[in-house]
């Protein structure tokens, strides 16, 4: 597949629906007073493969705008309510310390992302990477984190590690299907749920890799009935978990 | 002059200063007014009826002169008189004090030595002075530096005392003479006064007992060329890799303006730095700000110095020493944040690697959840914000983020306020959206402890929001806590080039007495935002900083990755916020340097762990000599000032001195803290040991007494005799026979008699 550069959907007029949620800003004003929040869900925008303007893409916006009004009930979060996309390529990255990256096993960076993510990481920005699946998307995602940092480790996160205890207390790393795959709970046989971290050179957690496993769909589609509760619980713990601690360490 | 008006008036201003003013004639003075009127009618008459040619204005004219003589002549038939009360001869004492101060060995102009003015007019074979004072009063000596003692002969002075203190030597010279009839104390020194006491509270006693001082400067009132390394002014404890900046005042007399001269800071072991600093105008003091590095722990005495330049008169005036206690402990920051917020992360980050840190947080996460890191154990705030001061004092500095009044219960807010004015501590308040008025802390107890003033809570849809650039001001550049760790001469560029920041909240006054390090220059204009200013309140230090992301200085795109500002700025800081913080219970001496024999007093302010002052106490301060023995001195309550306990101490040798003091109330610990002497000779006398002249002037007036030189002590015998002071008879001097009153009426005769001969009326 050929490299194609992400693209944002046409936006919606929202100031005509009666939402409680805060006011929406238009992105150049979102840029313009970016701090007026304490805390922005940032999702990143990066070049790769796939449909509706690339992987990035995928369950945009909604899973964001879904995670937002739960978490912002779990966890005294004074966020912006509304999704907040920034390419990999763009210096205003570097105003938002969290990003949000999934099917990862679509990214194809082009080298100007490969170094606004290196230097957004090294600046000290916290990458949660999600949703990527199997041995071929693995070596996908590893082919393109290598240009990033092509000597850094990856390794596992063990149970024992302070981002399980940030906010709830979880005992078990559990797959998270997307919601096409809630019955057989998978989306590749023999994949089972990997929780893997990249650490800086004075062994602070820079990334977050949830492997096999697609939290997003679980926070995108928690209201849905057909997805198990359990599921979505977990997702949501995971989430508040990860935000906590980066916004901590 | 004072010569001429003897001359003419017969006797010395002072003598018509002293005395009062009477007619000695035994006819009332409404008879001679009545003479004086008759004779000036006549001689009116005489000149209106004797016209001849001469026209009105003549006959005034001569009338008003003849008149003029004649009022004269009536005013010495009056016999004027000076009513004077002059001491009884040898029926009154007179204490000389000798200043025996080192400052006495040194040289004038000409080479002489100050002390030879003692041998010149104290020496009884040949002073006429002496003779002149032996012959009116009974005469006692005494000689004075930091005490006065009786002595009986300039043999005894030693002119090796280590202090100068006026006061002292006129309280000792007093007592001693209370029960005798005083005429007054001479006071023969160059006044480089170097004692502690307020001068007042030995002249009031003098002023009640009616004892006057009379003083004789010796010396030079200014030394040229000298350079003077007059004050050095450091904290005396700081944290282990701060760095330390220290004041030094210089002062010259004598040399060029301008010109460049070392500063040499060095401690047992090393030079630290060396820095340049070009002197200022004669007189006039330049401070020279100098930071330094002390990385390893400990107490060490630093010495500052700068080196003999040519021709100086006296070179040990140029240096001197301090303690530093470098201290290697983790100072322990509570920091409370109301919200999970970038703040937390970034700052945590940058102190991360600092090892004298502990940066405890608690952090709301959700209503009555929150997240502890770094705490010592998990007790610690496992309820949340201290309920009780022990548990909130147990912090040096409190750190408040983006958490609004209401979460504090009364009691709660009252205790971070007493957190700094009692306990010491620092507390920083940081911008964001529960903070300040937005956060409805005004009106709270802590709001008079922000050094910025609360305005209305902004409000609107997003409430206020700006961006800012910030730069220090004139005080901010040169404050440690925003240095940057740059040179300083590119510390104006680094600041320029940090990214701007932004604020919710909109402050832009300070507290009087505040002082702002930091200003923020609004994008979009308006008034100046401040964004780092901080006071003192009570025993602590209150800090604002009121921008919410300083974070961007690490993250922002245009801060590249090497740039270590944002990590220097919250570790100084944060070492900045504990600098000073005091432990329960704080030791001092009066003096960090003293002479072998001297006695130094040892003070101590013994809180329990309340910071409540605690009067009750055992207090003892084990002092450890250069030689290893340790000697337990008992300090006792002062009475004067709650939690305040004294002592003295006196080291009989040459070294250093660690002296810890302990406190206990009922057996139990309240705590210890160290100080450190250092005993040696001392150069104390040497410095500002140019003749005082103003301060011995006002000893003079104050007491009723009088100022001399050594070229003009010559007339002090005949001014005691007169100052009326001790056991005194009343005197009348004549007035009519004053040379001043013949010249005034040869001048008026002689005055008409020319009139007469302009007019050629003759």
């Amino acid at each position: 597949m050929t490299q194609q550069a992400p693209q944002l959907s046409p936006q919606a007029d929202r100031s005509i629906f009666s939402d409680p949620r805060g006011p929406y800003l238009p992105p150049d004003e979102l840029r313009r007073t970016a701090g007026r929040f304490p805390f922005y869900w940032t999702r990143a925008m990066y070049s790769g493969n796939g449909w509706r303007g690339g992987s990035w893409a995928v369950d945009f916006p909604k899973s964001d705008q879904q995670f937002l009004i739960v978490i912002k009930r779990l966890v005294r979060l004074n966020a912006y309510d509304w999704e907040n996309p920034v390419g990999l390529w763009d210096p205003d990255l570097r105003r938002f310390p969290l990003i949000y990256m999934l099917e990862v096993g679509g990214m194809n960076l082009t080298e100007v992302e490969v170094e606004g993510l290196r230097s957004y990481m090294e600046a000290g920005g916290f990458v949660i990477v999600d949703d990527f699946w199997g041995p071929r998307e693995w070596d996908i995602f590893m082919y393109n984190i290598r240009r990033v940092f092509p000597g850094k480790a990856i390794v596992d996160i063990d149970l024992d590690h302070p981002i399980y205890s940030a906010y709830y207390n979880i005992e078990e790393v559990v797959q998270v299907p997307a919601v096409n795959n809630v019955y057989q709970r998978t989306e590749c046989y023999g994949c089972f749920p990997q929780v893997k971290g990249m650490y800086d050179d004075d062994g602070r957690l820079m990334m977050m890799i949830n492997f096999n496993t697609d939290l997003g769909d679980a926070w995108e589609w928690a209201e849905d009935p057909r997805y198990p509760l359990d599921l979505s619980t977990y997702a949501y713990q995971m989430g508040a978990n990860m935000i906590v601690y980066a916004m901590t360490h | 002059m004072e010569n001429l008006f003897e001359l003419l008036f017969k006797y010395r201003p002072l003598v018509f200063e002293q005395a009062d003013f009477a007619f000695a004639a035994p006819i009332s003075f409404r008879t001679w007014l009545g003479i004086a009127g008759l004779i000036a009618a006549s001689a009116v008459a005489t000149y209106t009826i004797a016209r001849g040619k001469s026209t009105v204005t003549d006959r005034g004219v001569m009338a008003g002169l003849r008149v003029a003589l004649l009022a004269t002549l009536v005013f010495c038939l009056m016999q004027p008189a000076l009513s004077l009360s002059t001491v009884v001869p040898q029926q009154n004492f007179v204490g000389v004090l000798m200043d025996d101060s080192r400052s006495m060995q040194l040289e004038g102009d000409d080479g002489t030595v100050r002390s030879s003015f003692y041998s010149e007019a104290f020496t009884p074979e040949e002073s006429p002075l002496l003779q002149a004072l032996s012959e009116r009063f009974a005469l006692r000596f005494f000689r004075f530096s930091d005490v006065a003692r009786r002595v009986d002969g300039l043999e005894e002075m030693t002119f090796n005392g280590t202090h100068t203190n006026l006061a002292n030597a006129l309280d000792a010279a007093r007592a001693e003479l209370s029960g005798v009839p005083l005429s007054g104390l001479v006071m023969v020194t160059d006044g480089a006064d170097t004692g502690e006491r307020p001068l007042t509270e030995a002249i009031v006693p003098l002023q009640a007992a009616g004892v006057p001082v009379f003083t004789v400067g010796l010396g030079e009132e200014s030394l040229e060329p000298d350079i003077e390394l007059g004050r050095v002014e450091l904290p005396r404890r700081v944290l282990q890799g701060s760095t330390l900046m220290v004041d030094v005042v210089v002062t010259q007399n004598g040399f060029r303006p301008g010109t460049a001269v070392p500063i040499i800071i060095e401690d047992d072991t090393r030079i630290l730095t060396e820095e340049t600093v070009e002197l200022g105008a004669d007189g006039e003091p330049v401070v020279a700000r100098i930071g330094i590095e002390l990385p390893e722990a400990g107490a060490r005495r630093v010495r500052f110095s700068i080196p003999s330049q040519a021709g100086e008169r006296v070179d040990r005036n140029n240096a001197r020493n301090a303690w530093v206690d470098v201290v290697g402990e983790r100072e322990k920051i509570l920091y409370f944040e109301g919200e999970p917020r970038w703040e937390v992360k970034f700052m945590r980050r940058a102190v991360s690697g600092d090892e004298n840190l502990q940066l405890v947080l608690l952090q709301r996460t959700a209503e009555s959840k929150f997240l502890r890191l770094e705490v010592s154990d998990s007790t610690e705030l496992e309820f949340g914000f201290p309920t009780t001061r022990e548990e909130l004092y147990r912090y040096r500095a409190l750190v408040i983020g983006s958490v609004e009044a209401s979460f504090f219960t009364h009691d709660q807010l009252q205790m971070i306020a007493d957190f700094v004015s009692e306990r010491g501590g620092g507390l920083l308040f940081l911008g964001g959206l529960s903070a300040f008025a937005e956060g409805g802390w005004a009106g709270t107890p802590v709001e008079e402890v922000m050094p910025v003033i609360l305005g209305e809570p902004s409000r609107g849809e997003f409430g206020y929001f700006s961006e800012i650039e910030v730069m220090p001001t004139p005080a901010g550049y040169a404050h440690p806590a925003v240095q940057l760790d740059a040179e300083p001469l590119e510390l104006q560029e680094r600041w320029e080039a940090l990214p701007p920041l932004t604020v919710v909240n909109p402050l832009t006054e300070v507290r009087p007495g505040a002082t702002v390090l930091l200003n923020g220059d609004r994008t979009e204009g308006g008034p100046r935002q401040v964004v780092l200013a901080y006071q003192r309140y009570g025993r602590g230090v209150s800090i604002a900083l009121t921008a919410q992301d300083t974070w961007l200085w690490q993250m922002h795109a245009d801060v590249p990755l090497e740039d270590q500002s944002h990590e220097s700025f919250w570790k100084q800081m944060l070492r900045w916020l504990v600098d000073g913080v005091p432990d329960p219970v704080v030791a001092s001496s009066a003096e960090e340097e003293v002479e072998p024999g001297e006695t130094v007093a040892l003070t101590a302010s013994v809180r329990d762990s309340t910071f409540i002052d605690v009067n009750d106490a055992t207090v003892l301060a084990r002092v450890t000599g250069p030689s290893g023995l340790t000697e337990e001195i008992p300090l006792e309550w002062t009475v004067e000032e709650d939690g305040a306990y004294a002592g003295s101490y006196r080291p009989t040798q040459q070294g250093d001195y660690e002296v810890e003091i302990v406190a206990m109330r009922q057996g139990a610990p309240l705590g210890s803290a160290i100080t450190y002497l250092h005993s040696a000779p001392s150069d104390r006398e040497f410095f500002g040991a140019a003749r005082r002249t103003q301060l011995l002037q006002r000893i003079a007036e104050d007491t009723g007494g009088q100022y001399y030189t050594p070229e003009t002590v010559s007339r002090l015998p005949e001014d005691i005799t007169i100052s009326g002071a001790g056991v005194t008879l009343t005197e009348e001097l004549d007035l009519w026979d004053m040379p001043a009153l013949f010249l005034l009426m040869l001048l008026l005769m002689g005055a008409e008699w020319g009139y007469r001969r302009i007019r050629g009326l003759v």
